[in-house]
């Protein structure tokens, strides 16, 4: 690792390998990057598949023009490598050589085919932290099962808890987009930064294998407690132990969040609804009550919202400090004030796609900001500086691997 | 060999579950976590279910005690001056500190980040909030169930021509306590090679939006959010939960390709699918996606969920039943990983646990203890740590300093 003497960003210095085709090591190695870690991105000669998944501007697929793939791989460099071939794996090798760690998330039969094992990488650099997100990790009887972001939902007890309630005819329903893959990522992150930290004051390099139907079930609020602790079954969104936590429509069409977590906060709502009789009734006295009389109780919070403009409602409560949310739409929060002052969504203009909005910094570091850099680079567009600048290959050597199709 | 964060010392103001989540990966990396709480003011998980028998009680909670898993705790009325004082003292012996309490209240009880640097001037501390430290609704309340229709994730989600949904968990909590984690061991890496430490402001709001990034492109590049389409996939079909044989039960299938459709075909028996011209291609089989994923459900209806998953897996096709809680504790796949932890716990006795998702070769990791009792470690903390006597520390829980 190269030792500087004041670094601006978090994690300068530090050399990230990143090998990934499910969005989970793109994720997690976009953490890194956004700190200040140099990560290499290793993509197939074909582009990683997130360049074909869009969403595309006007719906025409441009590999250059993915948003998924534009938002995941800010600040990285792009090689192409044919891992899979002898001479790929011995160029991967040369990089994992002068990193401090490789992230991928190839299952673990498509790794050991690829010859991407803790074996050859230690190989080639014994203090390297090598970290594998997989969906069900290396070891166990279903090791090797195939899976995508819906059925990791399944596995990890998630898609269960969510859908309808109260509608037995409907299915339990995926929540939007790769949930499964982003938990794999900033869990990648995590648990390879701990790994670089512990290296960094004498500890070893290893292997971290990351389950993603683990990283799901780690993160089930009480559903699994509900069986531990009470052998009760969950039901969709059925661990809301107390009430009111519920969603309704307003008279402007739009949604509002109807949330009261403490005893106090319910007091204040009553007062906002003006005291209504049917919150002084003693099936809505305390909020374990209400949770168990809420079918019967929720009509009247329906009608009471119902009288209401979406975004009236939630000041007009948060000003009373009662924690009602908006039910925002993406128009909504690319518009929004308070995020805009923040300064969440950022420009990043790209040579291809152009100048876009992006989904911003997670977190404020006050000495060394999240920052983007570079935008997502273009297919190959780093070959000849990592190849050559970095790993001092000639010319004519990049020329040659070129030719045969492992560059 | 120690953990990667063996000798790390957390000062823990936070409470709910979003911050509690972040301390809870520092512990599991080998941090030691003081938990800093109060029976004047219990912490909200301590007060939520579930409870065994459905008995209330602080210290018994498997809510909490999933998400507290190998820290410390003590009571330390923080609104008093003297147990500020000692909080204060706390931190200065410690290399970070969490909060999570509402806008101003951590300045107000003179702990926020200029007192704390005063006492330890390369602290790392973090804040996690609803709306951030700063913006025009900073002041606003929120917690995680909140965050999940904040955040443009409940818009997102929903059956088709259905209202917006929730996710069926306080998403935003664990997804914001993930994220924190990584940012505070982040501090920590760049402390060690500067000696500064630094103030992280940490927005749950934020956080949650990072993981529906692409659907923020889809919005600028097109003016217009995906729409609601359930389970399915605008790349995938087919792509679904389909009803099993048996009541409320599921599979969820996904087919990436045409030779995974393929295989799902020859699996459940029906070859002509695949010749159907219907569903020749990804783009026929999304315009006939209801027709297609009939012909599925004819098949699956009529399945127990697991075998037919083992019947598709075997094919090479991504399926898997929606698990109910029970099942995820006894899945094979779990057992076989080692991923539970069952400590002996003085108020619950041995229950299940969720553990660890990160399995390291070299430093293995795992739950230390039990999630604490109150005041389990005032002990250890007030004797050992600060080298208080017994009657200094008797004198403070008879001014009420710890309580």
């Amino acid at each position: 690792m190269m030792r500087l003497v004041m670094p601006d960003r978090a994690l300068e210095g530090l050399t990230i390998i990143e090998v990934g085709t499910r969005g989970a090591a793109s994720y997690g190695g976009k953490l890194l990057a956004d700190l200040g870690a140099d990560v290499i991105k290793v993509e197939p000669p074909t582009g990683d598949p997130d360049r074909a998944l869009g969403p595309f501007p006007g719906g025409e697929v441009h590999r250059e023009k993915s948003g998924t793939y534009l938002y995941l791989n800010t600040n990285k460099l792009g090689v192409t490598l044919d891992i899979a071939s002898e001479k790929g794996r011995d160029v991967l090798g040369k990089l994992a050589a002068k990193a401090d760690a490789l992230i991928h998330d190839y299952p673990p039969a498509e790794a050991e085919a690829a010859g991407l094992t803790y074996d050859a990488i230690r190989a080639a650099n014994p203090d390297i932290v090598m970290t594998s997100v997989t969906p069900f990790g290396q070891t166990g009887p279903q090791k090797d099962f195939k899976a995508n972001d819906l059925t990791m939902q399944g596995a990890g007890g998630w898609l269960w808890i969510n859908g309808q309630p109260g509608e037995p005819e409907m299915p339990p329903l995926k929540a939007f987009g790769r949930q499964p893959s982003y938990q794999g990522g900033v869990n990648g992150a995590l648990a390879t930064m701990g790994a670089l930290y512990g290296r960094s004051r004498g500890g070893p390099g290893q292997h971290i294998d990351i389950s993603i139907q683990e990283c799901i079930a780690a993160i089930l609020e009480l559903t699994l407690p509900m069986w531990s602790y009470l052998k009760t079954p969950v039901v969709r969104w059925g661990q809301r132990p107390i009430h009111p936590i519920d969603m309704f429509q307003c008279k402007d069409g739009a949604w509002v969040f109807v949330l009261c977590i403490e005893e106090h906060q319910w007091e204040r709502l009553v007062e906002l609804m003006e005291t209504p009789e049917w919150a002084t009734w003693e099936v809505a006295a305390d909020r374990f009550v209400r949770a168990s009389n809420w079918d019967a109780l929720r009509p009247f919070m329906e009608e009471w919202v119902s009288q209401w403009n979406a975004d009236d409602l939630y000041r007009a409560a948060q000003d009373k400090r009662i924690p009602f949310a908006p039910v925002s739409t993406l128009g909504n929060l690319l518009d929004s004030d308070h995020l805009k002052e923040r300064g969440f969504f950022v420009e990043v203009t790209h040579p291809e796609a152009g100048t876009l909005e992006h989904a911003g910094a997670p977190y404020t570091l006050s000495e060394t900001p999240w920052e983007i850099r570079s935008p997502a680079p273009t297919l190959g567009q780093h070959n000849a500086e990592v190849f050559g600048g970095r790993l001092g290959l000639s010319g004519a050597e990049i020329e040659a691997l070129e030719a045969e199709g492992v560059v | 060999m120690a953990g990667p964060l063996d000798g790390i010392r957390v000062a823990d103001f936070t409470w709910v579950w979003a911050g509690p989540t972040n301390t809870m990966q520092l512990a599991h990396m080998g941090a030691e976590v003081i938990r800093m709480e109060t029976s004047k003011r219990i912490c909200t998980l301590r007060m939520l279910p579930p409870w065994p028998e459905g008995k209330p009680d602080p210290n018994s909670s498997g809510y909490f005690n999933q998400y507290n898993q190998g820290k410390r705790a003590i009571l330390l009325d923080l609104s008093k001056d003297e147990g500020a004082a000692i909080a204060r003292r706390i931190v200065e012996m410690s290399d970070v500190a969490v909060e999570n309490f509402a806008a101003g209240v951590i300045n107000r009880l003179g702990l926020g980040y200029e007192d704390l640097r005063k006492v330890n001037d390369d602290i790392i501390m973090m804040s996690m909030s609803g709306y951030g430290a700063t913006g025009p609704d900073k002041d606003f309340i929120s917690y995680g169930p909140a965050q999940v229709p904040m955040s443009g994730l409940s818009s997102l989600t929903g059956y088709k021509g259905w209202g917006p949904m929730h996710v069926g968990m306080s998403y935003g909590d664990p997804t914001a306590g993930l994220h924190a984690a990584f940012a505070v061991i982040a501090a920590l890496f760049y402390r060690d090679r500067t000696g500064k430490g630094q103030y992280i402001d940490m927005s749950q709001w934020e956080s949650s939006m990072a993981v529906i990034g692409e659907a923020f492109m889809h919005q600028v590049m097109n003016g217009a959010p995906p729409e609601r389409d359930g389970s399915h996939d605008p790349r995938m079909a087919p792509h679904n939960v389909y009803r099993c044989a048996g009541e409320d039960r599921w599979i969820a299938i996904g087919c990436g390709s045409d030779e995974e459709f393929g295989a799902l075909c020859g699996a459940i028996g029906n070859a002509a699918l695949v010749d159907d011209a219907r569903f020749a291609t990804l783009a026929e089989r999304k315009a006939n996606e209801d027709a297609l994923d009939a012909a599925i459900e004819s098949w699956t209806s009529e399945q127990d969920p697991f075998d037919a998953m083992e019947k598709l897996q075997a094919a090479g096709v991504a399926a898997y039943p929606p698990l109910v809680n029970q099942e995820v504790m006894e899945s094979p796949q779990l057992a076989a990983r080692d991923f539970w932890v069952e400590h002996e716990h003085p108020q619950v006795g041995v229950r299940r646990h969720a553990g660890i998702p990160w399995h390291l070769s070299e430093t293995p990791l795992s739950v230390k203890r039990a999630a604490p009792v109150m005041g389990q470690d005032n002990a250890y903390v007030f004797g050992e740590l600060l080298g208080m006597g017994s009657g200094e520390i008797a004198g403070l829980v008879e001014r009420e300093v710890i309580r």
